[in-house]
């Protein structure tokens, strides 16, 4: 699903974030990215949905090589790829239900797959009964829930989730996390930048560490 | 699909407006006041123009004539100078006509004249043209004329009226195209303060995968609408404050020329809707395009 090959990243302030990266992501996989703050997990991600392009080496994305992608077609890789970020980035003048469904919309769903995907992820995070309410209104761990909604509200091939239980309490982490695991049981490729520590042990999943821009750890049902 | 979507665009950038009422009343007015500025140069330019046209009109070329000259010749001179081109009208004045003229300007000073024992003016033809520009060029035709005696045309005075007006003018073009170049950048500053406020939303569009033309459309037509709201507003108060001033202008200076036709202010209207819609939609366009690429 994901190959990258002696992949480096720098950036013009001569920071260099990633330093010869090769890893080989299976469909179905559920792998967690730990490392320090700055050990490249960040840009490790922005290479998978084209937020930008290695300095060096090769991105290949569902067999799209994602340098070589022109800047028209990077709308049709996203739609592949859900994204979801520790600051939410949710539109707080929209109701819960309208965070999904203008998503849905920008990929050209009509009004009737819009209502029944709408409905269907928000049962499947537990948010239906809010569906009608601002997310301000809604609580941290119910605000993450909304945005893995809409992240999955497309039915993308990969899920990219940056430190999504960072700001949440470890009983509202667990429950994102089983939330996770069944998008994952249910065939999406799931990669997790985090620092939760306990999440990450309790999981068992396959962890990549990253140091400096390099990976010095790939295991297998690994811990953090 | 941009045409496809046009309802959702539509109904997107209306509902901005309501979710960001302040913000876009702000920018509509801003975006009026600048457009005021503009057109209330544009309306000064217009009369100053008309003025100038006025004064450059009054210059005319004055052909005398030998006093021998014969009825025959006096047709073909006629139609001699009626064939010139660029020449607007033609008035013959004879030479009684010349000295009833001389005895009205006189006035009460008209009895030095029963001094004289003939009539000495010369007949005269007075000669209108349809461009200033041209006045030396036509005085210098005529002279070559038989029994012309002498062209006046007031060289000195037609030089530095047309040095006078031309300067005028650029100055006028140089100003304008300041204040439309200045109201350009601040227009399309507004609008990219109130496309920062939504940035998020662009991000977020971008990263589901929306097409650049999906993410900008409602924006670009949200933009167009603020422009164009603005630019028939400040329109709307810049037409009746111009009537409402020229009507006080005409009582206190009846003489003044200016321009009071509302067709020939239309032309205003229409710069003043055109600016504002279009960097509306331009100023839009590019901001969108800033937040897009992340």
């Amino acid at each position: 699903m994901i190959r990258m090959f002696h992949v480096d990243k720098n950036y013009p302030n001569k920071i260099q974030a990633l330093r010869d990266i090769n890893i080989h992501i299976k469909k179905g996989e559920f792998v967690f990215l730990v490392g320090a703050t700055g050990a490249g997990k960040s840009t490790f991600l922005k290479l998978i949905y084209r937020g930008i392009v290695p300095t060096k080496g090769q991105v290949i994305v569902d067999g799209i090589n994602i340098a070589r992608l022109k800047p028209g077609y990077i709308p049709y890789l996203r739609r592949n790829i859900g994204i979801v970020f520790q600051d939410f980035k949710l539109l707080y003048d929209r109701m819960v239900c309208e965070n999904i469904s203008f998503g849905l919309k920008a990929v050209g769903a009509t009004n009737f797959e819009i209502r029944q995907q709408v409905k269907k992820v928000l049962n499947l995070v537990g948010l239906e009964n809010k569906r009608k309410i601002k997310p301000h209104l809604l609580s941290g761990g119910e605000q993450q829930k909304l945005c893995i909604a809409r992240a999955i509200a497309n039915e993308p091939l990969i899920l990219l989730t940056d430190e999504p239980t960072g700001n949440l309490d470890p009983y509202t982490s667990w429950e994102i996390m089983k939330l996770l695991f069944h998008i994952n049981i249910r065939g999406t490729t799931i990669i997790m930048a985090s620092h939760d520590k306990l999440m990450v042990d309790k999981a068992k999943k396959r962890v990549v560490r990253l140091e400096r821009g390099r990976i010095i750890e790939d295991t297998q049902r690994g811990i953090y | 699909m941009i045409f496809e979507n046009m309802g959702f665009y539509f109904r997107e950038a209306l509902l901005s407006f309501r979710r960001s009422t302040l913000m876009s009343i702000a920018a509509i007015l801003s975006i009026t006041t600048i457009l005021l500025i503009v057109g209330f140069f544009l309306l000064i330019s217009v009369n100053l123009n008309l003025f100038l046209e006025n004064l450059e009109s009054q210059l005319e070329i004055i052909v005398y004539l030998e006093d021998n000259i014969s009825q025959a010749e006096l047709s073909t001179l006629t139609n001699n100078l009626n064939s010139i081109t660029g020449i607007k009208e033609v008035k013959f004045v004879s030479k009684e006509e010349a000295y009833q003229r001389l005895s009205k300007d006189l006035g009460e000073l008209k009895d030095i004249l029963s001094a004289i024992e003939k009539n000495p003016l010369p007949a005269s033809f007075e000669i209108q043209i349809k461009d200033p520009k041209t006045i030396e060029q036509i005085a210098n035709q005529v002279t070559k004329f038989i029994k012309v005696e002498e062209v006046e045309y007031g060289r000195e005075i037609a030089e530095r009226l047309l040095n006078f007006t031309y300067i005028f003018r650029r100055a006028g073009m140089l100003i304008l195209a300041l204040l439309v170049f200045s109201s350009i950048l601040i227009i399309s500053n507004i609008i990219k303060i109130t496309v920062y406020a939504r940035r998020n939303e662009i991000e977020i569009m971008s990263l589901v995968g929306a097409t650049s033309w999906f993410v900008k459309s409602p924006f670009i037509i949200e933009g167009f609408l603020q422009g164009f709201i603005s630019s028939v507003l400040s329109t709307i108060i810049l037409y009746n404050f111009y009537f409402f001033a020229i009507n006080k202008v005409h009582q206190a200076i009846p003489f003044l020329p200016l321009v009071v036709d509302k067709v020939d202010l239309l032309p205003i209207g229409i710069a003043i809707v055109l600016l504002g819609s279009l960097v509306g939609v331009l100023g839009s366009m590019f901001s969108v395009g800033k937040y897009l690429n992340v």
